[in-house]
């Protein structure tokens, strides 16, 4: 299957060039962000009735988890509105670059921070007090908050979307799982990057603004880094970056080898593992240990959850790998290989989400009727009733995910252990070994 | 700086302003009473004001869990109070005074603390002299441990006993039944052939002759929603929350002056007879609208009428005295 | 041309490994009591087990605050405050394994007090795991093909 360059049609390049229908996004997103922090502080502490939670955790994070990263990549990035009020001020305009810059400091991020391991700890941040995170309004006020305000400080210090690019929690895994999405922002021809004066795509031009990710648009050969801003379509003179259309995954076939990435797939896949079992599941006492911050039983739970990931999965992993003699170094062939976890992992989240989502849904329209539980009832359906959605496909749409997740994931081992020259029957059997644990988990 | 810049500018700062500026005021202007459990604050605000004969609209949220509202001694259905939802109720005051609004959906351990006041102003202004309980009256210590000397082999039946007395000059009246316990009036029949089982079977016929279904009925509810959470379903004590009560115990323990001291224990158990036959309705009343004095028994006085607590003393003998279908 | 065949025989196996009817075990139906505490946030006991076509009745108690307890795929419920037991009854008609969860709201972590009560064999775990085993042995096969 080849590529379909997108933004051949006239009619998508110019929807994307311009900075209106981008900037028309914007202003909806960030304007329902800001509510989303107001709710969470000065509305009721409901969370099943307050904007904050049903917006964020249930239909933000449905439309990320099963539509915008599997078809879109990093899509979300592309309309997030957290960067937006520290870069209109880092910029000093809100549309094309204006006359005069503004002097901020725009340092460069120190070299020891410039990879995903800031990224994976915010996430854990998160993910350990997650039982509190997505059931109080007030808490994922704050954190959106200081999600917020934490960008806005870093665009005064560095340069570019520096809270993006290395310090977004949820930027880490979107990247990750980006590689699997099915498209792309790639250059057409490399030769007409070689003679390309002053590189406008990465250093900017009157026509826009220098990569916002820190990424060489030229030298772009995975989806990881880019977060679809589109300002290097604008700044091109040469019309050379195009929005692909490919298969998916395509990214996997030359898998990355960086262990700061290798870990944020065993992260995302212990995750959604200990999640299963801890939210879905029957078992009172986990969940009393989860929500319980700061009891003994919670650091317990700290413990483990941690050793599940950085310890239980990685190990038995790199178990089932050392044994096949090769002459790639080992860590090399345990970066390559945990590739085979982005797909898996993606699936495994896919079919977890699905589980609350189908089964909260319905407060979805209740919380636009009446979103700061006050009373009102904006849209007529303040007193939607609870009710589970589409109950009887719940199972087989589980089942669809994860099997097709072991599907993807083991062609994707089979690639993989091509690339490092070893035998792919160790990951296969391991992500087997995982996604049947899930299902049991799930079903 | 160029048109579209400033223009786009303005939009934005409009539409931000705008979302923090709108939802801030609706919230202000929307007052709401809050619904929390008692450990987490109980009602905010819990005094209310209002005037004789103008209406007072409410709107009431919970901020964790099932509540409910009512108004105690007026004659109002409870409203539920649901988390993040809004309920409205009218309320209509004839006679001023303080009203003591509760919570009617256990909520907890404290659910029963869960109260609050409504200040009525108005005219008529001068207060109206109060009757006096019973257990005033006839000068009963219903802290003093109220033990029957003799307990019955077997449950009591009024239907036996419907029988036998029509030979008796049994005192039916309400004045005696209320200022006796089922064990003084065993004790204080008049010598008869009868057996002892013979002389409770006919205690019991009293008690049932001053009941009616309806009072039953209405006890039993009454029972179900505020009192079986700690007596037990079947009345023996055993509720959810007995553990709890008891397990305060010694910590929980108050001294008055004058008084023994009093702390949390485990609810009374109504199927225990040394207990329940020594005890007259008017002891029953007293300890209902005055409360345990630090033992953990709710003070109902300001929350249930005459006729409800009436009823719920006839339902709490029924598990003493068999009564017929 | 040999490696659509097996593709094909593949997809067929997975067909029938996933919606073949499977021989019911006729065991007689019976009428089966749990007693169950329901508090903040968990049910106890939270995981039953009850043969397909029996009538189940669960006792709920609620020991804290109103609970409710809303079963997934049977679509029935009921409420309990504490002091009162509330009563459902039901026929485990559908076989397969359910969650049973919460419909009152009882505070933070109410959208996660979950149960699961399983009617007769949990089947489509057991399809589910047969078609990954399916699907390892297809992979496996293409693996040995290609070598």
């Amino acid at each position: 299957m080849a590529k379909i360059e997108l933004t051949r049609t006239p009619f998508i390049k110019n929807a994307l060039k311009s900075r209106y229908p981008q900037l028309a996004v914007f202003i909806i997103m960030l304007v329902g962000y800001i509510f989303a922090i107001l709710a969470g502080l000065i509305g009721t502490p409901v969370g099943s009735h307050n904007f904050s939670i049903v917006f964020v955790w249930i239909a933000w994070w449905a439309i990320l988890i099963l539509v915008a990263v599997p078809f879109f990549g990093r899509g979300w990035c592309a309309v997030c509105p957290i960067p937006l009020p520290g870069e209109w001020l880092q910029r000093g305009a809100v549309l094309s670059p204006p006359d005069k810059k503004p002097k901020w400091l725009n340092l460069r991020v120190p070299k020891m921070f410039r990879n995903i391991w800031l990224q994976n700890i915010s996430f854990l941040l998160l993910a350990l007090f997650s039982s509190v995170l997505l059931t109080t309004p007030s808490i994922t006020g704050i954190v959106l908050t200081t999600m917020l305000f934490a960008a806005i400080g870093l665009s005064t210090i560095f340069e570019r979307r520096a809270f993006c690019r290395y310090l977004c929690p949820v930027g880490g895994f979107i990247g990750l799982y980006s590689q699997a999405a099915p498209i792309e922002l790639r250059i057409n021809d490399k030769h007409v990057c070689v003679t390309c004066e002053g590189k406008p795509c990465y250093n900017g031009s009157s026509a826009g603004y220098g990569c916002l990710w820190d990424v060489f648009p030229g030298g772009l050969t995975k989806n990881t880094y880019c977060g679809l801003c589109m300002e290097c379509i604008r700044t091109c003179p040469h019309d050379n970056i195009a929005v692909n259309l490919r298969p998916f995954s395509a990214d996997l076939a030359k898998p990355s080898t960086r262990m700061d990435e290798a870990f944020k797939a065993f992260i995302m896949l212990g995750s959604a593992m200990i999640y299963a079992g801890v939210l879905l599941g029957p078992w009172g006492a986990l969940k009393d240990a989860a929500y319980n911050v700061g009891s003994s039983a919670w650091f317990v739970y700290v413990f483990i959850f941690l050793a599940i990931i950085f310890g239980i999965l990685p190990c038995i992993f790199t178990l089932g790998i050392v044994r096949t003699k090769s002459s790639i170094p080992l860590k090399h062939r345990f970066a390559s290989l945990s590739s085979t976890l982005i797909p898996l992992g993606l699936m495994f989240w896919v079919a977890f989400s699905l589980s609350f989502v189908l089964t909260n849904a319905s407060y979805i329209l209740a919380a636009l009727s009446d979103p700061l539980g006050l009373g009102w009832n904006l849209f007529g359906t303040a007193n939607t009733a609870w009710q589970p959605m589409l109950t009887s496909i719940l199972a087989p749409a589980q089942t669809l995910a994860l099997v097709g997740g072991l599907i993807w994931s083991a062609r994707t081992a089979q690639k993989a252990s091509n690339e490092v020259k070893v035998s792919s029957t160790p990951v296969i059997a391991y992500c087997f070994v995982l996604t049947s644990i899930m299902l049991w988990l799930l079903l | 700086m160029k048109r579209p810049e400033l223009l786009t500018r303005i939009l934005i700062t409009v539409a931000i302003v705008g979302a923090v500026g709108a939802p801030l005021y609706v919230w202000s202007h929307s007052p709401l009473i809050h619904a929390q459990m008692s450990e987490n604050g109980g009602w905010s605000p819990d005094i209310l004001r209002a005037e004789v004969g103008k209406p007072l609209h409410l709107k009431l949220t919970s901020d964790d869990v099932m509540h409910g509202f009512a108004v105690g001694q007026m004659n109002m259905d409870a409203v539920d109070v649901e988390p993040g939802k809004v309920t409205e109720v009218t309320l209509t005051f004839d006679k001023p005074g303080i009203y003591t609004f509760f919570c009617t959906r256990w909520c907890g351990l404290n659910h029963w603390r869960m109260r609050g006041t409504i200040e009525v102003s108005g005219s008529p202004s001068e207060p109206e002299p109060a009757t006096l309980p019973l257990y005033v009256t006839l000068n009963l210590d219903i802290d003093a441990p109220h033990d029957a000397r003799v307990i019955p082999s077997g449950q009591p039946s009024a239907m036996r006993g419907q029988e036998l007395a029509t030979d008796l000059p049994v005192d039916l009246s309400a004045e005696y039944y209320r200022s006796h316990s089922p064990y003084q009036v065993f004790r204080d029949m008049p010598n008869t052939a009868l057996t002892d089982s013979q002389r409770w079977d006919v205690v019991a016929y009293l008690w049932q002759s001053n009941t009616t279904k309806e009072s039953l009925i209405n006890g039993q509810k009454l029972y179900a929603q505020n009192c079986a959470a700690c007596h037990g379903e079947n009345g023996a004590g055993d509720g959810v929350f007995a553990d709890d009560l008891k397990a305060a115990g010694d910590a929980s323990a108050q001294t008055m002056t004058g008084a023994q001291a009093m702390k949390m224990q485990t609810p009374a158990n109504f199927t225990d007879p040394t207990r329940m036959l020594g005890a007259s309705p008017a002891l029953l009343q007293g300890k209902i609208l005055r409360g345990g004095m630090g033992t953990g028994m709710p003070m109902w006085g300001s929350i249930f009428t005459e006729d409800q607590i009436r009823d719920l003393v006839a339902y709490i003998y029924s598990f003493q005295f068999k009564y017929p279908k | 041309m040999k490696s659509r065949l097996a593709l094909l025989s593949f997809l067929l196996a997975g067909l029938v490994v996933a919606f073949a009817p499977l021989p019911v075990q006729s065991v007689t139906p019976q009428a089966r009591t749990f007693q169950m505490d329901a508090r903040q946030f968990a049910y106890s006991p939270s995981d039953l087990q009850v043969n397909l076509g029996d009538t189940v009745t669960i006792q709920l108690l609620s020991t804290d605050v109103v609970h409710g307890l809303y079963v997934d795929g049977y679509d029935v419920s009921i409420e309990a405050d504490p002091g009162q037991i509330a009563t459902l009854t039901f026929i485990a008609n559908k076989p397969g394994s359910f969650r049973f969860r919460c419909n009152v709201t009882c505070g933070a972590m109410h959208p996660f007090m979950i149960g699961k009560i399983t009617v007769g064999t949990n089947n489509w775990l057991f399809r589910s795991l047969g078609l990954a085993t399916l699907v390892i042995a297809g992979v496996m096969t293409s693996i040995k093909s290609k070598t």
